[in-house]
């Protein structure tokens, strides 16, 4: 626990002196990874913890980011952390309104009926131009600073600060989100996931558990789709809504590990860099995700968080049959 | 006939072909997810190979038939490998279902992006074979031969299909195997080879349906995601594994889409969805099904 603490305290130290050292460039990589790494996590909480596969969570996503939009667009002198509240608990809300149907199935009509809602979304917010701006999306709208009356009003459109509000807040909703998995509640997600037939018998909630699950894992995605329109400055159905944007976390949580807390993390910081050595082709972008997602499921189901322990089980075999050869010879 | 009546016939007819063609594709995708438990995520880009298939056949030989015989075939050989040397490993993999849809969607992928560096991204079009390439009058209405021949091609392969699965000894295998597979394979039948042939079969079909929809629909690479969503919605209708099913929700959305076009176009890419939702809320193994 104490080597733990340690390690925890280090990668804190070497976060915040981070953006002293790198530049501008390095920086909103970061950024961008403290957005992916909250919204992957969240929809973690469902695939991993509920064991439900969602093709739709760009849904939250999209409702977080948007709301962010039309509340900094439309109300002016809201303080920003309040607007990026109430985006996330924009999308807590619709996934409070979907949680009547969505606790009714399970395994591949869960699967379908996510994917149906988040299409459906994307379908309307194209649609509907007077709200959302269709196509071209909402821009330029003017970022209120950060502000905490009489101690400090940062300016969150400087690289240095938005780092800071971005990992601050994504820091805090995944640190909220692994203390639910510790929970009571957080078990019965678990048992949920393992035998939901038991668990019902057993006299648990299992619809309400489940709503609160939806609940949670909207408001975290919201939250990260609410920092990226922040952060971006523009919000449009291409960027916050597409499939590819449910497909984004689901390849991180893969590639991570599935079954894993931080799995999904890691799995977002390799993706990041992947994407970032190939990003001279952007038309090849899908053609890798789709490799990526045959490569894991057929070679690594563990995804990279099992890479370690998987190399260390060859070695130790290696070392076992040498062994074994050298008392047979 | 009064051109208003005439216009309510030529969209119902219409809504009839898009919908027997919408069940050739969620046939296949239904009888593969009823036997395995796999919902094959790239079925429509299957569907969609074999429309360019159908493209590049029919430039090198001119000849429709011969097209309609080669590109389905082609691509149940395609889905046969993708059973054999992927789908088998992911089923093995212990992380169940999930396994099996992110395979499929990483399947779907790559065959889009394939596509569009082999075929390019334009749009291509198909004509229609001679023979049927003409109207017909129906008590007055002008009407495009080649959609009926799409309703004639379906109910063909629908007949054959029912013949096979409820008349032969293969067809008893196959439906017995949808219902146990573990006690099918108990009883000495070869059951990982059905599984070939089923997902094979299921293939082909989404390849008919291809070749068949390539002189109707542009041949462009987002044929796969119209085709696929619709295709999906109609699986999870009309309940997961059932033929029946499938049929009556791909009849009622190919006129749901036909009509709500004419009525509410801005709507109508909206109304399979709540119409989705509308099912699920009261029966989540949808209308004719009984799994989840």
């Amino acid at each position: 626990m104490k080597r733990h603490l340690l390690w925890l305290m280090a990668a804190l130290a070497v976060l915040i002196v981070f953006p002293f050292i790198f530049g501008p460039l390095q920086t909103n990589l970061m950024v961008r990874f403290a957005i992916e790494a909250l919204f992957a996590v969240s929809l973690n909480l469902l695939l991993s913890f509920t064991g439900l596969l969602s093709f739709g969570h760009a849904l939250y996503f999209g409702v977080g980011a948007y709301g962010a939009a039309l509340i900094l667009t439309h109300l002016e002198g809201i303080p920003l952390v309040l607007a990026v509240l109430l985006s996330g608990l924009a999308a807590a809300l619709v996934g409070l309104l979907l949680s009547p149907l969505l606790v009714r199935v399970r395994a591949t009509a869960f699967t379908m009926l996510t994917l149906a809602f988040g299409q459906l979304l994307y379908v309307l917010c194209s649609k509907f131009r007077e709200v959302t701006g269709g196509e071209d999306g909402i821009m330029g709208w003017t970022t209120p600073p950060l502000r905490l009356p009489g101690v400090f009003s940062l300016d969150v459109t400087q690289p240095l600060y938005i780092y800071f509000f971005a990992l601050g807040l994504s820091g805090l909703g995944i640190l909220a989100m692994w203390y639910f998995t510790k929970t009571p509640m957080g078990s019965v997600m678990i048992s949920i996931r393992d035998n939901q037939k038991r668990v019902d018998y057993l006299g648990y909630q299992v619809v309400l558990t489940k709503a609160v699950i939806f609940c949670l894992s909207g408001f975290f995605a919201g939250l990260a789709g609410a920092i990226y329109a922040v952060f971006n400055n523009l919000v449009s159905v291409g960027g916050v809504l597409h499939i590819m944007v449910s497909f984004q976390p689901l390849m991180a949580i893969l590639v991570g590990g599935i079954g894993t807390f931080f799995g999904p993390i890691l799995g977002s910081g390799l993706l990041l860099m992947l994407e970032e050595a190939t990003q001279a082709y952007p038309e090849l972008a899908q053609m890798i995700s789709g490799l990526i997602f045959i490569a894991v499921v057929l070679f690594l189901p563990g995804g990279a968080i099992s890479f370690g322990a998987r190399l260390r089980g060859w070695w130790q075999k290696r070392a076992y049959l040498r062994k074994a050869r050298e008392i047979a010879a | 006939m009064s051109p208003e009546l005439q216009m309510y016939l030529a969209q119902g007819i219409h809504g009839l072909a898009y919908g027997m063609l919408l069940f050739l594709v969620a046939s296949g995708l239904t009888l593969i997810f009823g036997m395995m438990g796999i919902l094959n995520i790239a079925h429509a880009s299957f569907f969609m190979l074999s429309a360019y298939l159908c493209v590049t056949v029919l430039n090198a030989t001119g000849s429709y038939w011969l097209s309609l015989f080669l590109a389905p075939l082609g691509v149940a050989l395609l889905g046969v490998l993708v059973e054999r040397f992927m789908l088998r490993r992911a089923q093995a993999s212990g992380l169940g279902h999930i396994a099996e849809l992110l395979l499929t969607l990483g399947i779907a992928l790559v065959m889009a992006e394939a596509i569009k560096l082999t075929w390019g991204t334009e749009g291509l079009q198909v004509m229609a074979p001679r023979s049927l390439a003409g109207l017909v009058n129906i008590g007055g209405l002008e009407y495009p031969i080649y959609r009926l021949f799409i309703i004639g091609l379906s109910l063909v392969v629908l007949a054959v299909l029912s013949l096979v699965l409820y008349r032969t000894r293969l067809g008893t295998i196959v439906r017995a195997a949808v219902s146990d597979p573990d006690m099918v394979s108990v009883l000495g039948v070869n059951t990982r080879r059905v599984f070939m042939l089923v997902f094979g079969l299921g293939t082909w079909m989404a390849g008919v349906a291809g070749v068949a929809a390539a002189p109707i629909l542009t041949v462009f690479p987002g044929l796969a995601d119209q085709m696929g969503m619709d295709a999906f919605v109609v699986v999870v209708v009309g309940g997961f594994g059932s033929l029946f099913g499938a049929l009556v929700a791909a009849l009622f959305l190919g006129e749901l889409n036909a009509y709500g076009i004419q009525f509410i176009p801005k709507l109508s890419p909206v109304l399979m969805f709540a119409f989705m939702a509308l099912v699920l809320a009261f029966k989540p193994t949808g209308l004719f099904g009984d799994r989840e």
